[in-house]
């Protein structure tokens, strides 16, 4: 695909340290355009950490990140404008509970879009056809199941026109009979061309529309490569020993 | 039977017709309503503000200094009964200024309620989960967007049932009021058994604040339940 576009995201030296602990110890990577990027690794290998570091939900404690060429770590940068164009969706989903599905797609584009009603509505209509879930638009999120509160949730974002997608483990709070039609989402949105960095231990989902496979473990990136190398090839000691344990 | 209905109706006239003792409850209860009302605003006001001063530096670990000033202010208010905070604000506060004494009321119950309702709010605002806040967070809105659009109206929900059972506090703590010379309903109902040494008018003015702590409860009820079927 095409791991030749430009760098959207560079990271530079990233540490995050709790206290004595390191869970990010020195990453530098870059993200291009058009990539999906998956990270796999142990629990407590760093990898969410480094994904809600992208749009600082974790604010690193050294090293910078640049999103199209702008250091968002320097405190003169107004994230909130380019947070806009990083959409995240959440392991818990984070739908909002008081609102309709309608609004919860709604909100952000007229708040901070000054989109006007119609055409956020019209629009979030597009999304909830695109996902199967136009005759949801007006229930409320408890009455949703996981799976469909996650595409909403992935919805939600994408009518932000997002630059960029971060999946902190999408599919880890769903039922095994859900977790499919979440995938075919994220899988359509990478056959457009979306450029996506998704956590995951969805290991199929990596091998089939990754362009991109990175192994954390203890805050580091120790092994990368396509999926076919990373998957046939792996280098890594821990790398085996993890993918023997997942596959 | 007879004589008894009699002997009431005797009571009840010498208590209420007789001079126009009503107007002493009327009035009384008049004063209560207003100075809980605009306690309630007041106590309101200063609640949210302070809790959201509380919430953030619970957070985000701003506004120290701030969240400093509020600690106090919680503290002497809640350490301290009502009818002292009252006393002193009307005889050493504004001891040399001539003040009405319901703006003194209002102060001293709108003063004390906002300490009670600010750890209410503060309690609702934590128990909306951190997720929804990233959420928002992560859309682009700002801090102060987030909390107007996402977590105050889940907050408000939660906390509207010990918002309700602070206003039933407020109205019916008023009845120290007297204490500072003010004609609330209370004192009302107490000049006229100080006329008349009858029962009356002391179980008349308990029979008034009961009827209005149920009717408001009833009203809080429902609001409830309108609250929590939008979500179903």
């Amino acid at each position: 695909m095409s791991a030749n576009g430009e760098v959207l995201i560079h990271v530079e030296d990233l540490y995050k340290t709790y206290g004595q602990l390191n869970a990010l110890d020195g990453v530098t990577e870059d993200i291009r355009k058009g990539e999906v990027v998956v990270i796999v690794g142990p629990s407590g290998s760093g990898k969410s950490t480094f994904l809600r570091s992208l749009n600082l939900l974790e604010t690193p404690t050294k090293g910078q990140i640049y999103f199209e060429g702008v250091d968002i770590t320097s405190p003169k940068v107004d994230i909130d404008m380019h947070r806009r164009k990083m959409g995240m969706v959440f392991q818990h989903f984070n739908l909002f509970p008081h609102k309709t599905i309608l609004e919860n797609i709604t909100l952000a584009p007229i708040k901070l879009l000054n989109m006007n009603k119609e055409e956020a509505n019209a629009k979030a209509m597009g999304l909830l056809e695109m996902v199967g879930l136009a005759e949801k638009a007006n229930a409320y999120p408890s009455q949703l199941s996981g799976g469909q509160k996650q595409r909403i949730a992935i919805v939600r974002s994408l009518a932000m026109e997002p630059e960029v997608m971060l999946f902190d483990e999408p599919t880890s709070a769903l039922d095994p009979e859900m977790v499919g039609e979440v995938l075919e989402i994220m899988k359509q949105l990478a056959r457009d061309g979306m450029t996506m960095v998704v956590v995951t231990h969805e290991m199929g989902f990596a091998k089939e529309v990754g362009t991109r496979v990175m192994f954390f473990d203890e805050g580091k990136v120790k092994e990368q490569n396509t999926p076919q190398e990373f998957f046939d090839n792996p280098q890594d000691e821990r790398l085996k020993e993890f993918l023997s344990k997942e596959l | 039977m007879q004589a008894f209905i009699q002997d009431f109706l005797d009571d009840f006239q010498r208590n209420f017709i007789q001079d126009n003792r009503w107007k002493y409850i009327v009035d009384g209860l008049k004063t209560t309503l207003v100075v809980t009302f605009l306690a309630l605003i007041l106590g309101v006001a200063l609640g949210f503000l302070v809790a959201i001063i509380r919430a953030t530096y619970d957070k985000t670990k701003k506004l120290k200094i701030l969240n400093f000033i509020c600690n106090i202010y919680i503290t002497v208010i809640r350490g301290t009964p009502v009818v002292v905070q009252l006393l002193i604000i009307m005889y050493v506060i504004f001891a040399s200024v001539n003040i009405e004494k319901v703006v003194v009321a209002v102060l001293a119950f709108g003063l004390n309620s906002g300490a009670y309702v600010a750890e209410i709010v503060r309690s609702g605002i934590m128990a909306v989960d951190d997720g929804q806040f990233e959420a928002g967070r992560s859309l682009g809105f700002n801090y102060v967007q987030t909390m107007v659009y996402i977590i105050m109206p889940q907050a408000f929900k939660n906390i509207l049932p010990a918002l309700g059972n602070e206003f039933i506090v407020l109205l019916k703590e008023t009845s120290v009021a007297g204490y500072v010379a003010l004609q609330d309903l209370t004192k009302g109902g107490d000049i006229i058994r100080s006329r008349t040494y009858s029962y009356m008018p002391l179980i008349a003015t308990a029979l008034i604040y009961l009827a209005m702590v149920m009717g408001f409860s009833k009203l809080l009820g429902l609001l409830e339940r309108r609250l929590r079927n939008s979500e179903r």
